[in-house]
């Protein structure tokens, strides 16, 4: 009862309406964007959190992220490249579907599928947040360093490529968070006798360099696709789908509604193998399968059901343990540490306002996704239609003046240039940057529980291993890391046999 | 794979180095048992030996290749010697240059123009024949983000020397 009351209080506070519809309407503008993920639209957001309430900053965040996942379906459907990595699946069928005509129809279909699926997630998240919460007394010190520590195995083991590559972005993430002042002895670290790192370098910076100025870094590589010639998309309008069409696709949209709420928490799955899932199994259950990949409605409402139902159920591991499992949820996480909030098992019982506040936000933030994705069409497609030359230019400057509004700095806006340059040497040479910036995020969480621990037993590591849930979170980690060497190992014998 | 290679290299001297930035830290009664050099210490001995082990496996794989007669990729996964990849890396890094430059000469020239040759040097470098249509999305583009950033959010960005100039 009492967390409807906040819920109901957020829906009601004109600062969140206001963050949960400028979230949803950048998101779903920076999703159709080719080049511009999620997280990307997201970490551009953080500097001008700063002077937000902590509960307008998250739901700014989150909505920006379910928008995202609907605009990402725009340049999917129109022309044949996903803005966001998980509207692939979306392609198939929806390019299709525009190339007979029906490309207003596909739209509708993203919008509505994308919006039930959203509050579907969202359902299941209020549901989960109690019995999760329970856990809470059960972490102490010993127990909190060994969540960090299974966060971080969990992502570098699941990281593309290399077991080794993974856990070395997550080391140097760890490097990068002991620059600055030991938050227990005063003692300035990796300072350089440098003033301006003295309060370590603030993870929006490496956020912002690796995923934005990196990105855009690769952008200028390539060459503009000489096949835009400006008139993409004109014309199309948005056909939203009756309720009888909507209970025919009933089967899909349930198959890309539930895999996307299976598939949310689990940390390096995300919106893009969700997808991928929801799409191949709408087709194994569907009654024409014959029809996919030739303009089957189904093949559009089940992925975009899945990646945003996703947006709700990615956030369970996100609050309840402060470990994100993708790019965005880093982000988010971000978003609660600018406000000093720290994510995690004690989350609900010491701030629940914000958790019930970021849930009536999140509602509102689908059905104003909805109600935006109807009218935004055509500054959309206005949008996709600009040369990309501009847009590059255009967010290079918004990088660089978010940055600067944060510590009114110039050496901020050198290091995020230079954390540009280590997130696309990291691109060329494919370490993964999502154990790099948990590493940041988690480095002081990890070490501030480390050494507690210690001060408790006077220096005695035992404590890790007496501690039952800490003992079994290591041995977790242990085991995901050995699992993840032998898939390596096999990998390896693979390639050799082949 | 040679590129890889030499990162490793490059890692493990970090590693080193690291070491012994840390084992230079100050040693204060309030850091506990561990101190502020513990978790550094730990962290540049896992990355020397997490360098080693990319270097085995690198290797490793390079051997094999050699051994089954593999030819050179054109463009190797991790970014490799063709001189393509790296026109294509000098490229890239020339957009850092350019917001390096930008750094330097916003104190002087101020926030709008130096925002809008910002975007008119980074749209011409990104392939767009300079025209007056790009000259006219610097001014306008400069002009709004000015807006945006100094009036409407109120960040004290640099005015530059025109304040001084123009009395």
């Amino acid at each position: 009862m009492e967390g409807l009351n906040y819920a109901l209080a957020a829906l009601t506070s004109l600062p969140v309406l206001v963050a949960a519809a400028s979230g949803v309407m950048w998101g779903i503008l920076g999703g159709a964007l080719p080049g511009i993920s999620p997280s990307i639209a997201m970490a551009l957001l953080l500097p001008f959190t700063f002077d937000m309430t902590p509960l307008s900053a998250i739901v700014l965040l989150g909505a920006t992220y379910i928008g995202a996942e609907y605009g990402g379906s725009i340049p999917a459907i129109l022309i044949r490249t996903p803005g966001t990595n998980s509207a692939a699946a979306t392609v198939i069928d929806g390019y299709t579907m525009h190339q007979q005509g029906r490309g207003g129809e596909a739209l509708g279909l993203s919008l509505v599928g994308g919006t039930i699926g959203g509050l579907v997630g969202l359902i299941f998240l209020v549901l989960l947040t109690k019995p999760l919460a329970s856990l809470a007394l059960m972490f102490t010190p010993p127990a909190y360093f060994a969540l960090g520590i299974l966060g971080l195995s969990i992502i570098a083991s699941l990281s593309e490529g290399s077991l080794v590559k993974g856990l070395i972005a997550g080391v140097a993430g760890l490097m990068l968070a002991t620059i600055g002042t030991d938050p227990l002895s005063g003692v300035a670290r990796f300072t350089f006798g440098n003033p301006d790192l003295l309060e370590g370098i603030h993870f929006i910076f490496i956020m912002l360099g690796v995923f934005a100025v990196a990105e855009l870094m690769s952008k200028v590589t390539e060459r503009e696709d000489p096949a835009m010639d400006g008139s993409v998309g004109k014309g199309t309008r948005l056909k939203l789908p009756s309720l009888k069409k909507l209970w025919q696709l009933r089967r899909a949209q349930a198959i890309g509604t539930g895999l996307g709420i299976a598939e949310g928490p689990i940390p390096g799955a995300g919106g893009t193998v969700a997808a991928f899932l929801a799409y191949n199994e709408a087709k194994r259950w569907s009654k024409t399968p014959e029809q996919f990949g030739k303009g089957s409605e189904e093949g559009v409402i089940a992925p975009e059901a899945a990646n945003n139902a996703v947006t709700a159920s990615a956030l369970v591991p996100t609050l309840s343990f402060g470990i994100p499992g993708s790019n965005s949820m880093a982000i988010l996480l971000g978003g609660f540490l600018i406000h000093g909030i720290q994510p995690g098992p004690l989350l609900l019982t010491s701030n629940p306002n914000l958790v019930y506040g970021l849930y009536g936000g999140l509602f509102l933030a689908n059905i104003l996704m909805f109600a935006f994705g109807v009218v935004i069409l055509a500054p959309c497609i206005w949008l996709v239609n600009r040369p990309k030359p501009y847009l590059t230019a255009a967010i290079f400057v918004l990088v660089l003046s978010g940055i600067y509004s944060i510590n009114h700095s110039l050496f901020d806006l050198g290091i995020v240039l230079a954390t540009g340059v280590l997130g696309y040497v990291m691109r060329v040479l494919k370490f993964p940057a999502l154990p790099l910036i948990l590493g940041v995020v988690l480095g002081y969480m990890i070490e501030s529980n480390y050494r507690r621990s210690l001060l408790i037993t006077n220096g005695d590591h035992i404590v890790f291993f007496q501690n039952p849930v800490s003992l079994g979170l290591l041995i977790c980690s242990g085991l995901i890391i050995v699992l993840a060497l032998v898939t390596e190992v096999r990998r390896y014998r693979k390639v050799a046999a082949a | 794979m040679r590129a890889t290679l030499v990162s490793s290299g490059v890692l493990f001297a970090l590693a080193v180095a690291y070491w012994f930035g840390a084992d230079a830290l100050p040693k204060s009664r309030l850091g506990g048992q561990v101190g502020a050099d513990g978790l550094p210490k730990l962290l540049a001995i896992s990355l020397a030996v997490l360098s080693v082990a990319l270097a085995a496996q690198t290797l490793a794989y390079m051997r094999k290749e050699k051994r089954a007669g593999v030819a050179a990729k054109p463009v190797e996964a991790d970014g490799g010697d063709n001189p393509h990849a790296w026109r294509s890396h000098a490229r890239a890094f020339g957009l850092i240059a350019i917001g390096a430059a930008y750094l330097a000469l916003l104190p002087h020239l101020g926030y709008a123009v130096s925002a809008a040759l910002l975007l008119l040097v980074v749209s011409t470098y990104c392939g767009l024949k300079p025209s007056w249509r790009t000259l006219v999305f610097a001014v306008v583009g400069g002009a709004a983000f000015y807006i945006i950033f100094v009036r409407v959010l109120q960040v004290p960005l640099p005015a530059g020397l025109w304040p001084t100039l123009l009395g």
